[in-house]
């Protein structure tokens, strides 16, 4: 059931007694838990955060939690399996999804009592109507009623009655179950994502007017993500910027009233939020800009960075733009003010020369300070970075407990942690891809392409966590086609890396074919059917359903299965 | 060299700062030796004075007399400091006290740490109409409700309202300042800021 | 609830009782007769007139203001004529710590004796503490780590510089934290951490 009106139907719902709340491991439900908790602080809602990293943990979770708790509020969980049939609530129990991973369950979406949908439903989504995919289970009931009325009517007359009407009513059950069984994978055939949930978090609290520039920033975060993983294409990221951007202005205009004494009115610790055009080069401000140009996905793939000719056209760039090898090699923090304040323009002016068209994006500025300067997309990779940093003495826990810190602004130095987290991580992905190309460890397996780290490799550590596996993915297909050009931009990529030694499990992700522009991953359902083809043991635990672990030793009759399957 | 068996005992105060050490039971039996062995001389010394007409046995007595006050005041100080940490530990840790700490203390040090405690909820009952904790809100509140993050898996918790609320590692909640404010005090949960 | 290290008047004071430990040489002008082990040089089985000991200030303290005074108390080393010019010199150099652990109290107690030099101790603790005060200031105000050269200091500076440090601290918890923030109790902590190094220990 969809909540049109969130403040009814949700928030005022849940004032005054517990809440639980479930967040998924990814960035933009860490945001949207930011601003929950906002609001909650504000009403003095009590609520316990839990954090949760697949279904498992999800059931567990729960089951540990859910004592005397009467509403539950899942973030970016929970929304494409059936929560009743999952978790096993009691009947006073109801669930609130905040999901923004698509296509949302059809036993969730009718569900009419105990699993209410936050938001509108979709047109676009294609959600069947109720009749075609639900139907009482009545024929049942009518053979038994049959036999049981009017015991006058002789037994062989009955008996005619009976089997004429009884193979009509099969016939018509079975056409209506095939129709249901192929809406119903129509509609899951594939997995994308909707509104950042971190963007109508902000919009109920612009609705109960407690909006703030924290709260702002967050839901800008939330966006950048969904377009910086390739969650969602580039349109729908500006489309919602550009609601963003509005909400900024509103914002910003009650702290520039009068321009000429903005300079007196409001002092330069106050954290504003501007928008501006930026450039798709990850970390540029807090790094050196042959490092930034290199590491990021999107010139390092149209300059062919990985190759001797490609760091040739870096070098030329870099001279075209007027900016000496030794500024470019220097952190941009303290490179020259003229050649920082030019860097913009000149980069903008060559674009078109270098095939780097589409390197300005628009993007949000936050700023507190004199210092503290940071855009959206610095903030995700910090995140991201911190999110993914699990190490011997880290659980993983611990790294979502630090990454929600990393928003709040006295523990900017979690985020500067981060940011430095980042550049490692993004080495590290140049490398592998850059090895990758070089040893042709992109292997076409028919009607995909694969990529297997193996375990000894380096940094393979770096590589057994979700969203640093996407990024090289998706660094690695693009690479790879540039390299090959038209052949292979219809192949889509899996990605394979070591997960758990002991376990001997790896990570497997899969991501669509360059060719398409829209980010619908068909992973999710191919995923499960070999799986249950193969027997392969094979776990689809995360909520995103075109991540999944897998025994190793099953790894290559699940390829082989997969690649029967979509040929 | 007398009183050097009461100054360890002093030293080994000084050197554990924060921790307790253990009561050092042997120590102080030892120094009730060396006390009584010198009291002994003294006396000894004092009814033999006839032997003794230019007074030097004096200096001997003077000097032995020293040292038995030295020793009263060493164990005086062991002893006194010793409480003064007990005390201490009733406002840091509560009411109980974890077992690795109440394994250093004698039984009268924990005979009289129970009995302070009696002391101090008598009189805190005393206050007013209703008695008021004066453990708590010992920084001045600023609102009625904090966020805390749990450090340990704690287990269940039991509200004053009947609302129950696991406490396991890594969870974030919002629960009223007094109901929390013990648990934060033991280190349970942590109070976080944004 | 801070213990009062004070040298006076705490009778349990623990930092009087360790400073008033220190060594004082001791010039014996009656014969003391069975005490002979006080002086670990010699195996006579009575002080004779003459020896000079080095004994502990309390001790010193009695023989000193018995009548007739059976020894007469010297200066320590410390507090004779050449380091009391090297501290007229330059006291923030001095390694007190390694030189006279207890330098003030010690300082102190002895002027209490009413040697004929004690007019000069007592000028040269004023003097060098309020030198080596301003050093101790700068440190606690300014430094956020605990400087190398505090390892330098005597018991009575140390505490001062620590106290200097924490108060810091707790100024600036207030200022950036609002002071209303609940944060466990320090002995707890002190217990948590001993625990986790014993577990560490043993594994």
């Amino acid at each position: 059931m969809y909540v049109d009106n969130v403040i009814e139907g949700f928030y005022n719902a849940v004032n005054g007694s517990r809440v639980l709340l479930f967040v998924n491991y990814d960035i933009d439900a860490i945001c949207a838990a930011r601003i929950l908790q906002h609001l909650f602080r504000c009403d003095t809602i009590a609520y316990t955060l839990v954090p949760v990293s697949g279904i498992q943990d999800l059931r567990q979770a729960y089951e540990e939690n859910c004592e005397e708790v009467k509403y539950v509020v899942l973030v970016n969980c929970g929304g494409t399996i059936d929560i009743v049939e999952l978790l096993e609530p009691e009947e006073h129990v109801i669930f609130y999804l905040l999901d923004s991973h698509r296509p949302t369950d059809l036993c969730n979406v009718f569900s009419s009592s105990q699993v209410r949908i936050i938001g509108n439903s979709d047109p676009e989504e294609g959600i069947p109507e109720f009749d075609d995919v639900f139907r009482e289970d009545s024929d049942e009931e009518e053979d038994n009623s049959g036999e049981d009325s009017d015991p006058e009517e002789s037994r062989a007359a009955k008996r005619m009655r009976m089997s004429e009407e009884a193979i009509l009513k099969r016939r018509e059950n079975r056409l209506w179950a095939e129709k249901r069984d192929r809406i119903v994978f129509n509609y899951t055939q594939f997995s994308y994502y909707g509104k950042a949930s971190a963007v109508q978090m902000f919009e109920l609290a612009l609705s109960l007017s407690k909006d703030t520039t924290d709260l702002l920033w967050c839901a800008i975060i939330g966006v950048t993500e969904q377009y910086l993983l390739g969650k969602v294409e580039k349109q729908q990221y500006v489309l919602d910027s550009g609601t963003l951007q509005g909400y900024v202005s509103k914002l910003s205009h009650n702290l520039d009233e009068d321009p000429t004494e903005a300079a007196n009115s409001t002092p330069v610790t106050v954290p504003r939020i501007s928008f501006t055009k930026d450039l798709q080069l990850a970390l540029y401000r807090h790094w050196t800009v042959e490092a930034s140009l290199r590491h990021s996905m999107y010139s390092a793939c149209k300059l062919k960075l990985w190759t001797l000719k490609g760091e040739r056209r870096l070098h030329e760039l870099l001279v075209d733009m007027g900016l000496p090898l030794v500024q470019s090699r220097q952190k941009f923090s303290a490179m020259d003010m003229v050649l920082r304040q030019e860097f913009h323009s000149m980069i903008e002016k060559l674009a078109e020369k270098y095939e780097l068209d589409q390197l300005v994006f628009a993007s949000f500025i936050l700023q507190y300070g004199f210092r503290n300067k940071y855009c959206a997309s610095d903030v995700v990779y910090s995140m991201l970075a911190l999110l993914e940093s699990t190490g011997r003495e880290k659980s993983s826990k611990d790294c979502f407990l630090e990454a929600m810190d990393a928003l709040s602004r006295p523990k900017k130095n979690l985020l500067e942690d981060g940011i430095e987290k980042a550049k490692v991580m993004l080495t590290s992905i140049f490398k592998m891809v850059q090895a990758a190309l070089d040893m042709q460890m992109v292997i076409s397996g028919g009607p995909f392409l694969y990529f297997i780290i193996q375990e000894g490799a380096l940094n393979a550590r770096q590589f057994s966590h979700p969203h640093t596996l996407i990024l090289l993915a998706q660094f690695v297909l693009q690479a790879y086609v540039m390299v090959r050009k038209k052949k292979a931009t219809n192949l889509p990529l899996i990605a394979s890396a070591p997960l758990d030694a002991d376990e001997g499990t790896c990570l497997v992700v899969g991501i669509p074919p360059v060719i398409e522009d829209s980010p619908k991953n068909f992973f999710g359902k191919a995923f499960e059917q070999a799986a249950e083809k193969t027997n392969a043991r094979a776990q689809l635990d995360y909520f995103d359903s075109s991540v999944m672990k897998l025994k190793m030793e099953d790894r290559s009759k699940f390829f082989d299965a997969l690649a029967a399957l979509l040929s | 060299m007398f009183c050097e068996k009461s100054l360890n005992l002093i030293k080994e105060l000084d050197r554990s700062t924060e921790a307790m050490p253990a009561f050092d039971d042997d120590g102080v039996r030892q120094v009730f030796e060396e006390m009584r062995g010198l009291y002994d001389q003294n006396v000894a010394a004092a009814n033999d004075s006839t032997a003794d007409p230019d007074g030097t046995a004096i200096a001997g007595i003077a000097i032995r007399h020293a040292a038995l006050e030295r020793n009263k005041r060493c164990l005086m100080a062991y002893v006194y400091n010793r409480i003064r940490k007990v005390r201490n530990m009733r406002w840091q840790f509560g009411s109980i006290l974890p077992p690795e700490i109440k394994a250093n203390l004698c039984e009268p040090e924990i005979q009289w740490f129970n009995s302070y405690s009696k002391t101090l909820a008598l009189y805190m009952k005393s206050i007013g109409d209703q008695g008021l904790n004066l453990a708590q809100d010992v920084k001045p509140p600023k609102s009625l409700y904090v966020e805390v993050r749990s450090l340990t898996d704690y287990g269940k918790f039991e509200m004053d309202n009947g609302e129950v609320v696991l406490l396991k590692k890594h969870s974030t909640h919002l629960m009223s300042r007094a109901q929390c404010e013990p648990l934060i005090i033991q280190g349970i949960l942590e109070q976080i800021t944004h | 609830m801070s213990l009062c290290q004070s040298y006076v008047p705490n009778y349990f004071s623990i930092a009087d009782i360790l400073a008033t430990q220190e060594r004082v040489p001791c010039k014996f002008e009656m014969q003391v007769k069975h005490l002979g082990f006080l002086d670990p040089g010699s195996d006579k089985r009575d002080i004779e007139i003459g020896t000079s000991i080095e004994l502990p200030l309390w001790m010193a303290s009695v023989l000193n203001s018995q009548r007739p005074s059976i020894a007469d108390v010297g200066l320590p080393k410390v507090f004779k004529e050449a380091y009391r010019d090297i501290m007229k010199a330059d006291p923030c150099v001095v390694d007190l710590h390694k030189l006279a652990k207890y330098f003030y109290e010690f300082g102190m107690n002895l002027c209490m004796l009413k040697h004929r030099e004690s007019a000069e101790i007592a000028n040269v603790l004023v003097e060098s503490f309020k030198q080596r005060f301003r050093q101790i200031l700068d440190w606690a105000q300014h430094s956020t780590t605990e400087v190398a050269e505090s390892k330098k200091l005597d018991n009575t500076e140390k505490i001062i510089y620590q106290m200097g440090r924490e108060v810091g601290s707790r100024l600036h918890m207030w200022l950036t934290e609002g002071g209303s923030l609940i944060t466990a109790a320090d002995m707890v902590i002190q217990h948590k951490k001993m625990k986790l190094t014993q577990k560490d220990l043993l594994h």
